[in-house]
């Protein structure tokens, strides 16, 4: 199950994204490419620039930290080259935050994926280029040694350590964020699942639902997501080319009739 | 000079020219080389070896000096203490023992940059948002090693047997006050990898911290300390969390095809290489606090940029990072 994402809820920024899924709803918008300040302005590529705003109050030193690393993991697959001397700026809201009182570094940790996957979505509304399609996902161990994928708030209070990462579509890790008691082996496998998870939610080209040792893999929310968005920016297109046509057909018979009762000031 | 105006000007730079100029292909001569070896003299694996201080500053209940390299930090840790009837919503029952430092806010790191370290930190402004990541980075460790134990910080009163009391109850014990552990972080000197020496000087001056004795004293309902110093204890720290930093030097570009890529990793950079890098790997290993093997477990992989960094090459530094901390234990047990 993915995340369910609604596109464009903001009209003035660039590009938008409302997305939740079960623990949190972020809304992210970017802004971009715009006037940089001097003071933080680069010669070769665009400064990015990311706010997190948190559920209630202001933020803190716990933002800014999250702020520094999804800077640096967008900044990694984001053609930052294309636009140099300008600014891409982020903003993401953090609306719905999980009902029971989780510890700082598990609810910040449980955040991550969220607030990247709202990043990157709201990035493709904003028809920024990315070098690849990426996404994240949350896993946590349990107490017993099971591995979660998405895991449910009562999951997270109570496990024993908690994994946030993101890969792109070519199987590259992004980001890391462990934090708990851990070992080595339990690592590596957290890693390899969620790797997996994360490629199944990019979701092979062209391809029905995949189906690899008889296992049925999770739906490619993202791809599922894109698609409908392609299809309906094509719509719109198709639309607003269909009234400009019409537009031009009107204004070009006006003119005609014009012409009619008085010579073509252009001519 | 005549011989001068023949040849012209030279046209080969020193070694500090070249890295002024061209940073980037500075280091990467350096490491093509057929024996490669880092601008600054280190192997790719090699960690800068620490130098540690303790007990330099007589006003605070414990402090630590750490050098690393170009890299100083110096940590105090002030104890103050926290009545429990100030605590606006008492910690609930059901809350884990462990947590409670945590949930009362007992231990507060502040990590300050702004003291002129290097160019980039002017002195006197407000905490950039490095200095307010680190912050929160080490206090995350803190909290999440569970190194410090909440019994440590408690002052606790045995109440007097009332006559309501039955007679063979045990005397009932109250937890009056906490002691809560300021933890000031200065960096005076920056040359990169500023988590390492953080990390490694508040643990320290953890370590070095002993509390004065405190009670309750009931007749004028409040705390006392003893002023003798053989009465106060020392913190015991449950277990001991060593951080080690690689940064990812890498010639991959969006401009370029994926495989023509090369990276090297770079164990603890110095502040020249991590300008030069865009990724980033943190491993923090937690082991108990003996200088001996004793178990290991990993308390937080934190890598962030670029792509280079996989599951196989987290497993190669985090087996370097094993081998760091035991350097890093036997360095702090020595002294």
């Amino acid at each position: 199950m993915g995340p369910d994402v609604v596109n464009h809820p903001l009209s003035r920024a660039d590009g938008s994204t409302v997305l939740s899924n079960g623990l949190y709803t972020v809304i992210a918008g970017v802004n971009g490419p715009i006037e940089v300040q001097r003071r933080d302005e680069l010669p070769e590529e665009a400064a990015i620039e990311v706010n997190v705003r948190p559920a209630s109050g202001v933020g803190g030193i716990c933002e800014r930290w999250m702020e520094t690393v999804l800077q640096s993991a967008l900044k990694s697959i984001m053609l930052v080259h294309m636009f140099p001397r300008t600014l891409i700026q982020i903003t993401m809201q953090i609306t719905k935050e999980p009902s029971i009182k989780l510890r700082r570094s598990l609810y910040d940790f449980a955040l991550m994926p969220t607030l990247f996957n709202a990043a990157i979505t709201c990035l493709v509304d904003g028809g920024l280029p990315l070098a690849t399609t990426s996404t994240a996902a949350l896993a946590i161990i349990s107490p017993d040694d099971q591995v979660v994928l998405d895991p449910q708030e009562k999951e997270i209070a109570s496990c024993k350590s908690i994994h946030a990462m993101a890969f792109s579509a070519n199987g590259d890790q992004i980001l890391t964020q462990s934090s708990g008691d851990l070992n080595h082996e339990d690592w590596g496998k957290v890693a390899d699942m969620l790797k997996q998870a994360c490629i199944a939610a990019i979701g092979p080209a062209g391809e029905d639902t995949a189906m690899s040792n008889g296992v049925v893999q999770p739906e490619p929310w993202l791809r599922q997501h894109l698609e409908d968005e392609a299809k309906s920016a094509v719509r719109g297109k198709v639309k607003i080319e269909a009234q400009g046509r019409s537009r031009e057909i009107r204004s070009s018979s006006a003119a005609n009739s014009k012409d009619e009762n008085q010579p073509d000031s252009a001519t | 000079m005549a011989n001068d105006a023949e040849t012209g000007p030279g046209l080969t730079f020193p070694q500090d020219t070249f890295a002024k100029l061209t940073p980037r292909p500075y280091l990467l001569a350096h490491l093509k080389h057929k024996t490669p070896v880092r601008p600054n003299g280190r192997q790719q694996n090699e960690f800068r070896q620490p130098t540690i201080n303790t007990g330099s500053l007589t006003h605070s209940n414990g402090s630590a000096v750490v050098r690393v390299g170009d890299t100083a930090v110096v940590c105090g840790v002030r104890g103050e203490i926290l009545l429990a009837s100030d605590i606006p919503h008492p910690p609930s029952d059901d809350l884990e023992e462990q947590d409670l430092v945590e949930e009362l806010g007992l231990v507060v790191p502040n990590l300050e940059l702004s003291t002129g370290c290097s160019p980039a930190h002017i002195p006197g402004n407000p905490p950039t948002s490095l200095a307010q990541s680190l912050s929160y980075r080490i206090s995350a460790v803190l909290h999440d090693s569970h190194c410090i134990n909440p019994d440590d910080l408690r002052i606790n009163y045995t109440e007097p047997k009332t006559e309501d009391d039955l007679p063979d109850e045990p005397p009932k014990e109250v937890t009056k006050a906490y002691w809560t552990l300021y933890i000031d972080i200065l960096c005076l000197a920056l040359d990169g990898n500023a988590f390492d020496a953080a990390l490694l000087a508040v643990t320290a001056a953890l370590r070095d911290t002993t509390l004065p004795k405190a009670w309750w004293d009931p007749d004028r309902e409040s705390i006392l300390c003893s002023p003798v110093v053989s009465d106060s204890r020392s913190l015991r720290l449950s277990t001991m969390p060593v951080a080690s930093s690689f940064a990812v030097f890498s010639t991959a570009s969006h401009l370029k095809k994926r495989e023509e890529a090369q990276s090297w990793i770079l164990a603890d950079a110095d502040g020249f290489e991590e300008e030069l890098c865009d990724e980033t790997l943190t491993v923090v290993l937690n082991s108990g606090p003996s200088t001996g093997s004793g178990t290991t477990s990993i308390l937080k992989i934190e890598k962030t940029g670029g792509t280079y960094i996989g599951k196989d090459v987290t497993d190669l530094c985090v087996r370097q990072a094993s081998k760091r901390t035991s350097d890093i234990k036997t360095a702090l047990g020595n002294r």
